[in-house]
């Protein structure tokens, strides 16, 4: 172990350490979503939920794994294979690289990048990429219409998404995400930029791809949107890279707008982890409450509303720093 | 050779790799994805120069922003399933000149000229001294970029205006 360590230097060490670190809380993260999100369905349903499986059906997601893992892998004859194989794989890449810079706690990031929040946002766009390649690749007329309702929705929510970010970015004159929650020792910046926050949560919903804005995956409509020709463990790379996503961007409301690892008492770990599920769970809630969006009333909320507001908020907050 | 010009080599094929992917594959989707892929190498040269806040832009803007306006654009426009027409060997070739001799002079002019190199503390900037550049030293190319942009949004305006006019 020391002389791998004393090998490849100490820093590359702690890099992968905290690579293999993210990679179990990715897992973890993903069952423990699952299980939530059926207790909360079941429970905003008048239904009780999995209790079958474990105390409080815990062990539930475990076995729901199993399943797939034991599930044979299906490869229908027509999709364009190279594309095909390679998009389940691809939507795993954001996620992974998201969580280097995420700061869980005062010294619990794997590597503090000047660039940081960039870092995340840019290669969150590879995800809109690997779905358009799912949905060519699979050669279904239902994945092709999931993966350009994806694409029209993703082009429409990354400006406000942006655009929310940045005022904060310009409070705090750095992208690191670590100087942002030290800049939130004494007022959250939810209190000085609360519309912001809601753009921030309204855009980060849809480019999740959940309900209320679940358009590309939309089962009513479009069987299962992109990843409908997918079976077994390749359906369920793209399950755990939504679940993942849905705690990526929670955590990056939770470190820009709700004071990130910061609170009384407990350690800032705990604080982290409690504000962001606290967020995925305001998700889960919308879901089960809101029917889905019409394209047009989609597309209108976000050209028409969020995007002239986000930008009146950064202007004002602009004009005001500068008094 | 170190591990460092390893990195550097794998970063040059890729960028090779994906370009030559965009101009010779048949269909339309895989030149997109050989461009995504050269554009990725490209973002790879920015770090190897030690410049992330660049690599981050050119992933955002390049990657995340025009890629996928090219892939919904080509969505909409189709035919999707018919293969573009291909150019003839001539134009083809003559095309390969041409970029190549840019290529060349813009080597030259980089080479005998002084380019700051790789490890120079001109290359250590951070957000804030790239800022100060556009507003200080570079405010009349930064106002036309704006300028070039203004102008095509106006004309993205017109034409969705005069298309819907038509109908």
């Amino acid at each position: 172990m020391e002389q791998i360590v004393s090998m490849i230097g100490w820093k590359t060490a702690k890099t992968i350490a905290g690579l293999v670190g993210v990679l179990i809380f990715v897992v973890f993260n993903a069952l423990i979503l699952t299980w939530a999100e059926r207790k909360v369905a079941g429970h905003m349903q008048r239904r009780i939920g999995p209790k079958e499986v474990g105390p409080y059906g815990l062990i539930q997601p475990i076995a729901d794994a199993l399943k797939l893992l034991g599930k044979e892998i299906l490869t229908p004859r027509a999709v364009d294979r190279p594309l095909y194989f390679l998009a389940p794989i691809l939507i795993f890449v954001p996620v992974l690289v998201s969580f280097i810079v995420i700061p869980f706690d005062a010294s619990l990031q794997v590597k503090d990048i000047n660039v940081g929040i960039l870092v995340i946002l840019a290669f969150s766009s590879l995800s809109v990429l690997s779905i358009l390649m799912a949905g060519w690749g699979s050669n279904n007329k239902y994945a092709l219409i999931g993966a350009i309702r994806s694409v029209a929705q993703n082009i429409a929510y990354e400006i406000p998404l942006l655009l929310a970010l940045l005022p904060v970015i310009m409070m705090t004159n750095s992208f690191s995400l670590k100087a942002i929650v030290e800049a939130q020792k004494g007022l959250w910046f939810v209190f000085y930029q609360p519309l912001a926050f809601c753009i921030y949560f309204i855009a980060s919903v849809a480019e999740t791809n959940r309900t209320p804005f679940d358009l590309p995956e939309a089962e009513s409509e479009l069987v299962a949107g992109y990843h409908t020709e997918y079976s077994g463990m390749r359906f369920a790379l793209f399950f755990l890279a939504e679940y993942t996503n849905i705690f990526i961007v929670s955590a990056i409301a939770v470190t820009f707008f709700l004071g990130g690892y910061q609170g009384p008492f407990l350690p800032g770990i705990i604080w982290f982890l409690l504000k962001s599920y606290l967020l995925v769970f305001v998700i889960m809630w919308l879901r089960w409450t809101f029917p889905r969006v019409r394209f047009d009333q989609l597309l209108n909320i976000s050209w028409k509303a969020l995007i002239p507001l986000a930008f009146i908020n950064l202007l004002l907050t602009g004009g005001l720093l500068k008094l | 050779m170190n591990f460092g010009e390893i990195i550097f080599l794998l970063i040059i094929i890729v960028t090779m790799g994906g370009a030559l992917m965009a101009i010779l594959s048949g269909s339309i989707v895989y030149a997109l994805m050989g461009l995504v892929t050269a554009m990725f190498g490209v973002a790879g040269l920015y770090i190897y120069l030690d410049s992330p806040f660049l690599a981050m832009m050119q992933i955002l803007i390049y990657v995340g922003a025009v890629s996928v306006l090219i892939a919904f654009a080509v969505m909409l426009i189709g035919p999707l399933y018919r293969r573009p027409k291909e150019w003839t060997t001539a134009g083809k070739f003559g095309a390969a000149l041409g970029v190549a001799l840019v290529t060349l002079f813009m080597f030259v002019r980089f080479v005998t000229g002084t380019f700051p190199r790789g490890g120079n503390p001109f290359f250590d900037m951070t957000t804030k001294e790239i800022g100060r550049l556009f507003f200080d030293n570079l405010v009349l190319p930064f106002e036309l970029i704006s300028l070039l942009i203004v102008v095509a949004i106006l004309g993205a305006i017109m034409l969705a205006l005069f298309s819907r006019g038509n109908k």
